[in-house]
This record gives structure tokens, C-alpha cells and sequence, in this order.
């Protein structure tokens, strides 16, 4: 293990250089962290440089993700020739670097749009009016230009519909207040001296959100947004669980739970899960009520289906599914990209058959549509 | 910061390795790295986030710190809903209205009386205000699972992590007379605020190799047949490799040990497996998978 041959005047140098590198890939490090990382150079030394790797790692990183990578950081830093080291090929665009450094829920860029997204940076200045059309435009007829936009401005308007919801869960919550009516009561027999107190518990939100997609064909290009969608609600619900299913179901709600978006669709894909195919939605609603049903489905649950309505399944299984789901949450919700489209009616055998057993029937092909489920919330 | 935050110096214990030797005494095994997050930790009087997946030694960190330094541990157990009656402090209502009962006839005056009402008699000081009150020696102060609070507890943490002072309305502002050590910990079932990140040292607790996991075993259960150790721990870090929805942590290895151990056996097979799998595997679809993947298969690459 090689030593750092550092003379101690050059070292603080070399710490604030070396801090400077990491933001330059991707390390959220800030003034603050660069001071202590002084601080604590203080403490260990640079004679051994693996304590001090440890060190730096310590300060500087602040996540599992920053933590993997640092190691390869250090070692590039400290034993290459320095000159080397601002190859352009290896430094983060700093649109990027900056989206890194949100706080809120990292969305997917796929690949192709991630290219377009550079691009278009001078044009996300969106005026007032190309945020209206962008929010109008349907999910698969954006263009690639128009999807990395449309990821931008969601998650900016997501951000602000997570902040509203969360202001009214404070105006509803109360801290834990003395119950005077109750106090009062339970004192009579003494005389109405208030000896025993009664206590309001707290209003807490206590509702969970179902969510089932359907990713089969037909869905697929809406599949994602609602994806987004769900993730993003995570923080409002005391629970949200996600299903996903075409011809049968599968439970991905620990996935979005542990992971950030981008990871977690990465996982989906690894799990058997049948991206395109035929649609079964009666059959995989009993396989969800069945399996699933009793764990999941509570007196303050919202279910959520997603879904164009195209099932290849009898109708009548449907229904009866809908019909005992429906009975043990507080409200079944049925979003359909399809009634975005003008001259949608619901015809066909499975989605008319439904509709009587649904409380809210919805449009979900656009960001607007998508936002305006905030009332039902 | 004013001289008086300026914390005294953690002369017991020198350098990182000492520490480690310090750890090892009290059972925990401890590798450099984490041991240079506590050091750090001690000595700029940082608070650390030791962030990672259950079961692999966050919340003993802190208590094998206040051992090692001979001083209390204060522990707050975080929650969704937490407010600040639990984690600060609480006024006894009842004992206040009874006072004041009592007080009627007497010949003090409405503010003497007050006074008393609102005095340190009454207060109910929990974990996040004892921190500060300690009188003779610096405590260290564990918040456990602080991701499973929200974001309005943060924030509040936030301001206490950088002033350590409490305001309490009727008494004033209680400053910390010793900075505490605050070792937080998270599953990462939520992502915690930046400004609270930042705030930390951070440490991200991966699963222990073979090496580290034996040790761990022979320090924690001294009378395990070495065999057997040896056969648990490639079987329960085989069984991490299947993508679980709980993987096993460290406590579950000594726990399977531990049972294997109890039931006599001296080497791991497919019978004593399935009785200890309780230890193991915490849910019907985890079992499941662990069996679809083969018992015997498993038990094969751990010998």
C-alpha cells in the first residue's frame, strides 16, 4: 500500500483539489463538506492512505450510490499523473450533475431522450402557454424532444402537487389536544374539577393506495408515466402497493419502495414480468383478490386500475372481481388513457361491463390528466 | 459556535486502532473503515449516519460506543408520527392540575404559583432533551430508524443538530452543557433530507465478507463448534445472493447458529435447515423462494 508523499502545505491543497474532482463526478460536495474534510485530515493524517480513503469517504459521500463509487475516485485521484484527470469524457454534463443534486424522486431519462434533453436545455424555458401544451400532449404521441421536456415539467409539477397534499395533511393532523367535551364529562362525578384528562388522539393519514397497471401491448406507452406517477405518491400514502399485470400479476411495490425510480424499473425488467402480450384483466384481478386480497385491500384503500380496457377474458369474471374488490375499499378507481381520445365510448364488452362497478372513472393519458386525480386523493 | 460547544477532548481512546481493540473487547467486530467513521465521528463531534440494510450492526454501533466510553445511551426510537411531546419533552398535565389544586388556599401569588407550575418538577424530559441535560459527562445519543419519522422531524433534528439547544416557552432555552455523540441510523426505506445528509458523516454498513462474518460468530457465540460456523455462515451468505425480499442480516446468522447449536448438531444439513428456518427467512414468499432455489443446492456450495 503505497503512502501519500505529501508535504503538509501541499496536502490541504490536494484535499480541496480532491474535493473539487468528486463534485466534478457527481458527489454532492458542498463548502461544508470540503471544510471538514480539512478538519478531519487534521485528525488522521495523510501518512496512511488508506485510513485516509476512509476518511474522505466518510465525509464526502452521503448515500450508497456515492459511497460504490468512491473508492474508484480516490485511487484515480490520487495515483494518476493530475493533468490527466479533466478528460472531458469522464466529467458529468453539469445539466446532470445538477439534476443529481435534487432532493425529490429522480425520474427515468431513457436513452434516446437523454441526448435530446442536452439539447433542449435553452428551450425548457417554458413560457406559460408551451407549458399548457405540453401538459395536453398525449403520452404516445410525444416526440423525443417533447418526452424529455415532459419529464422536466412533471417532475416540477408532481413536486408542487406532493407539496399541496402535504399542507393538507398539516391542516388536518392535530397535535395531540386535550378533549374538553370528554374531560368534562368524566368529571361530573367530581364535581366537574377537571382531575382526569381525556386526550384527542392524532388524525393521522391513514390511507393506502392499490395500485394495478396494466402493462400488456396496448398500455405500454402510458405504462411509464403512471409508473412515475405511483412512485411519486409514495410520500402521501401511508402505504402504496403496485401491482402489475397483462395475463397474470405481479407485486412490485417493495421495488418502487426501496429503490430510486431509475433502479427500480431496471429491476422490473429483470423480474419475469411479460412486457407486451395479450390482456387479462378479470383473471389477474382474481389472481390479486385471491392471493393477495385480504393482506392488501383495506377500509381506507383507494385501488387504482390503469388500464385501456382490452381484455381478451370474459367479461362476467370481470365483473365479479370488480364487484368484490369494490366492496372492501373505500373507492375503486379506474384510469383510461382512452378517454383522452374525442370520440371514445366505452364499447367494448370488458370496460362497459365495468363501468357501472367503478366510482371514478378517469382519463390518464396526459400529465394533465394525471394531475387532476389530485382531487380524488 | 460560542468556546462553550467546544467539546472536550475523547482522550480514552487515541487512533483508529484503537478503537478497533476497544470494540473488539466489547464483542463487536469492527473493520477500519467504520472504525474511522466513529473515530471521526468523536473526535470533530459530528454526528454519523450509519445508513444499510437490517440486521447488520447499526444500532450497536451506539451502544458499544457508550460502553466504550463509559457514559449513558440515550435512545430515541423514531416512527412515523413522532412528534416533538415524544422526542422532547411533555408537560404532566395531570400533576399540574392537582398542584394547582393544591395551591388554592395557599398565600402565594398568581405568579410564584405559576412559576412552580411550570418548573423541571413538571416537565417530562424525553430522549432529545435528556441529550442536552446531562450534568457530568457527554451521553451518546441514538436515533434509531430515523428515516421511518417525516420530514417536519427533520427539520426540527436539523436545528438541534446544529445548535443543541432546546427552547422551551415557559422555562427559556436549555443549552447542552456537553455535546452529545449522535450516531443515526436509517434502512433507507425513505430518502432523507440533503441538508440533513449533510449535516452527517456518513457510513454505508454492506454485508460482512466470510472473514469478517466468522469473527463475528466466534466473538458473539464462543461456543459454536467451528464446523458449524463455518457451514452457517456460507449457507446464510449463499441464501443473501437469492434476491430475497429480507435478505438475512448478521442477527440471523447468529440466530441460525445459535439454534443449530441448541438443537446439538455439529454440521448444517437439509433437516436442521428447515427447522431452523424461522431464523432465517421472515415471510411466506421469501420461504418459498428460498425453496424453489433448493435447500440441498444451497447447502452443496457451503461445504
Amino acid at each position: 500500500m503505497t503512502t501519500t508523499v505529501e508535504k503538509p502545505d501541499h496536502a490541504a491543497a490536494s484535499i480541496v483539489e480532491f474535493c473539487r474532482f468528486a463534485r466534478s463526478r457527481g458527489l454532492s460536495v458542498g463548502m461544508h463538506q470540503t471544510l471538514t474534510a480539512l478538519e478531519s485530515v487534521n485528525v488522521i493524517g495523510v501518512a496512511d492512505r488508506r485510513l485516509l480513503s476512509f476518511a474522505l469517504r466518510s465525509v464526502l459521500c452521503s448515500s450508497q450510490e456515492e459511497w460504490e463509487q468512491f473508492d474508484q475516485l480516490f485511487d484515480k485521484f490520487w495515483s494518476s499523473d493530475r493533468s490527466q484527470l479533466d478528460s472531458e469524457k469522464d466529467r458529468l454534463p453539469r445539466a446532470a450533475v445538477l439534476r443529481k443534486q435534487s432532493t425529490d424522486s429522480r425520474l427515468l431519462v431513457s436513452a434516446e431522450s437523454s441526448d435530446a434533453s442536452q439539447d433542449n436545455e435553452g428551450k425548457l424555458v417554458s413560457g406559460a402557454s408551451s407549458q399548457q401544451r405540453l401538459k395536453r400532449v398525449d403520452f404516445s404521441e410525444a416526440s423525443q424532444a417533447d418526452l424529455a421536456a415532459l419529464e422536466d415539467l412533471s417532475l416540477r409539477l408532481l413536486r408542487q402537487m406532493s407539496l399541496r397534499l402535504a399542507r393538507r395533511m398539516k391542516i388536518e393532523a392535530q397535535a395531540e389536544h386535550i378533549d374538553l367535551r370528554r374531560s368534562i364529562r368524566r368529571n361530573i362525578s367530581r364535581g366537574g374539577d377537571l382531575s382526569h384528562l381525556a386526550h384527542k388522539g392524532r388524525k393521522r393519514q391513514e390511507k393506502r393506495l392499490v395500485i394495478f397497471l396494466d402493462i400488456s401491448g396496448s398500455m405500454n406507452l402510458y405504462s411509464l408515466f403512471l409508473l412515475r406517477f405511483a412512485y411519486a405518491l409514495q410520500k402521501h400514502f401511508k402505504r402504496v402497493d403496485t401491482f402489475l399485470f397483462s395475463t397474470s400479476v405481479v407485486e412490485v411495490s417493495d421495488l418502487l419502495r426501496a429503490h430510486k425510480l431509475s433502479e427500480a424499473l431496471n429491476a422490473l425488467s429483470q423480474r419475469a414480468v411479460e412486457w407486451s402480450g395479450g390482456t387479462r384483466i378479470g383473471e389477474s384481478l382474481r389472481e390479486f383478490n385471491r392471493r393477495d386480497g385480504r393482506r392488501i385491500l383495506t377500509r381506507n384503500t383507494f385501488f387504482m386500475i390503469l388500464s385501456d380496457g382490452w381484455d381478451t377474458g370474459a367479461p362476467q369474471m370481470l365483473v365479479a372481481e370488480l364487484r368484490h374488490t369494490r366492496s372492501r375499499v373505500q373507492k375503486l378507481v379506474w384510469l383510461n388513457p382512452l378517454l383522452g381520445l374525442k370520440d371514445y365510448r366505452p364499447i367494448t364488452r370488458g370496460m362497459s361491463a365495468a363501468l357501472p362497478h367503478v366510482d371514478v372513472f378517469a382519463p390518464a393519458h396526459n400529465l394533465e390528466s394525471l394531475l387532476a386525480l389530485e382531487r380524488y386523493l | 459556535m460560542t468556546s462553550q460547544h467546544k467539546a472536550p477532548p475523547a482522550d480514552e481512546i487515541h487512533d483508529v486502532d484503537a478503537l478497533v481493540r476497544e470494540f473488539e473487547q466489547l464483542g463487536y467486530v469492527a473493520d477500519t473503515a467504520i472504525a474511522t467513521s466513529i473515530y471521526l465521528s468523536m473526535r470533530l463531534r459530528k454526528p454519523l449516519l450509519i445508513e444499510g440494510h437490517a440486521g447488520l450492526g447499526k444500532t450497536e454501533v451506539a451502544k458499544v460506543l457508550a460502553s466504550s466510553l463509559a457514559t449513558r445511551l440515550i435512545r430515541l426510537q423514531c416512527y412515523e408520527g413522532l412528534d416533538i411531546s415524544s422526542a422532547v419533552y411533555e408537560w404532566n398535565y395531570q400533576k399540574q392540575l392537582l398542584a394547582i389544586k393544591l395551591q388554592e388556599k395557599s398565600d402565594q401569588t398568581v405568579e410564584e404559583k405559576e412559576k412552580h407550575i411550570f418548573s423541571r418538577e413538571f416537565l417530562m424530559e424525553r430522549p432529545l432533551l435528556q441529550s442536552i441535560m446531562e450534568e457530568h459527562v457527554a451521553p451518546v445519543l441514538l436515533i434509531d430508524e430515523v428515516d421511518r419519522a417525516d420530514e417536519a422531524f427533520e427539520a426540527f433534528l436539523l436545528e438541534l443538530l446544529s445548535d443543541f439547544q432546546i427552547t422551551v416557552p415557559e422555562l427559556g432555552t436549555i443549552k447542552a452543557k456537553h455535546i452529545p455523540y449522535v450516531i443515526l441510523t436509517s434502512n433507507r426505506s425513505r430518502e432523507l433530507s440533503d441538508a440533513l445528509k449533510r449535516r452527517c458523516l456518513y457510513h454505508w454498513i454492506e454485508y460482512p465478507s466470510f472473514e469478517k462474518e466468522m469473527k463475528i460468530v466466534r466473538a458473539r457465540l464462543p461456543g459454536t463448534e467451528e464446523q458449524l460456523g463455518k457451514q452457517v455462515v456460507r449457507f446464510v451468505q449463499a441464501v443473501r445472493r437469492l434476491e430475497l425480499a429480507k435478505p438475512p442480516g448478521v442477527a440471523e446468522t447468529l440466530d441460525c447458529a445459535q439454534a443449530a447449536t441448541a438443537l446439538g448438531k455439529e454440521s448444517l444439513d437439509v433437516e436442521t435447515v428447515v427447522q431452523t428456518l424461522g431464523c432465517l427467512v421472515k415471510s411466506m414468499e421469501d420461504g418459498a423462494t428460498l425453496e424453489a432455489a433448493g435447500i440441498e443446492t444451497l447447502l452443496a456450495q457451503s461445504n
